[in-house]
């Protein structure tokens, strides 16, 4: 006999995983130097994880492991300053990706992951000219929107790859609740 | 129809920004470079005429040290967690100014007001 709550504990560790990849990929991509000296500029390995999160998710779960990735990852990477221009950035690009999920099907993924990196980069910029109080750093918008572009197309592709692979080999049914689940969960009432 | 409209937005703000990039990157300047701290312009250098020297800019107790040698100026010294300016190196005349985010502290061509319209 299976547990009345193996699926929200199924659940849980799901998106335990995820937080688990997503922080193991911010901490590898902080030991690459940057090709370019542009502060800003990256390829933002982390938000593969947070793009399969929404397309995959429900929008509290994609929301809640870009949280704790976030906060886990300033614990690494240190400043205070750059978990604001994380937090701003990655909350406008998970409202867009979100809203971009809602309106259009998996065959947008790549393009829902390219406007997410761009609304990083604009509330980014945001957050630099309110921290630094003045404009001049918006001359660096027009480079880290286009290699935002860049950058977006690169992790939308490696999340669709993932979820392609995930359908063809039927391991995706393993991260839903199965039909046997739905039914007891509706009769113990239970949320 | 939806894909179309996400097709076209990203394909516009792609060209878009990389053609103001091209922009940017090649435009001429002047010679005349700004050091802004905390949201203030602290000094005004003209780099053709200016001699070598040391210029030292605090921020909350962090210093950053910056070096003016041969007409060029880049951040020697930074007190800050990540020393992202002094990597960047020196400031190059293609519209990427210095940044030092942890110190509030900015270096960049003159001229910077006509790249706040254009953006």
């Amino acid at each position: 006999m299976t547990q009345p709550h193996s699926s929200r504990t199924r659940r849980l560790t799901l998106l335990a995983l995820l937080t688990a990849v997503s922080l193991i990929m911010f901490v590898i991509e902080l030991q690459i130097p940057s090709p370019v000296p542009i502060p800003g500029i990256k390829l933002g390995l982390a938000n593969i994880v947070t793009v399969f999160a929404v397309y995959t998710c429900k929008a509290g779960e994609a929301a809640s492991v870009f949280a704790a990735r976030i906060i886990l990852g300033a614990v690494f990477a240190g400043t205070p300053v750059t978990l604001l221009f994380s937090a701003c950035g990655g909350l406008l690009c998970l409202i867009g990706m979100l809203l971009i999920r809602r309106f259009t099907d998996i065959g947008s993924i790549v393009l829902a992951s390219i406007a997410g990196a761009v609304l990083h980069n604009l509330g980014q910029t945001a957050a630099a000219v309110f921290v630094m109080k003045t404009t001049a750093v918006l001359a660096y918008l027009p480079y880290l929107c286009f290699a935002g572009c860049i950058a977006g197309a690169f992790t939308g592709l490696c999340a669709y790859l993932v979820i392609r692979r995930l359908r063809r080999s039927g391991a995706e049914r393993l991260m839903q609740e199965t039909e046997q689940e739905r039914k007891r969960r509706r009769d113990k009432n239970d949320f | 129809m939806k894909n179309k409209l996400l097709i076209i937005c990203c394909a516009a703000v792609f060209l878009i920004s990389g053609a103001v990039s091209i922009y940017m990157w090649n435009r001429p300047r002047g010679s005349t470079v700004e050091i802004i701290s905390n949201g203030e312009v602290v000094c005004e250098i003209d780099l053709s005429r200016e001699p070598d020297r040391e210029i030292t800019v605090e921020y909350e107790g962090r210093k950053n040290i910056i070096v003016i040698e041969n007409g060029e100026i880049y951040v020697r010294e930074a007190e800050c967690p990540d020393h992202t300016c002094m990597k960047m190196g020196k400031l190059s005349d293609n519209g990427v100014p210095i940044v030092c985010m942890p110190n509030k502290l900015i270096i960049r061509y003159k001229g910077g007001g006509d790249i706040d319209a254009a953006a």
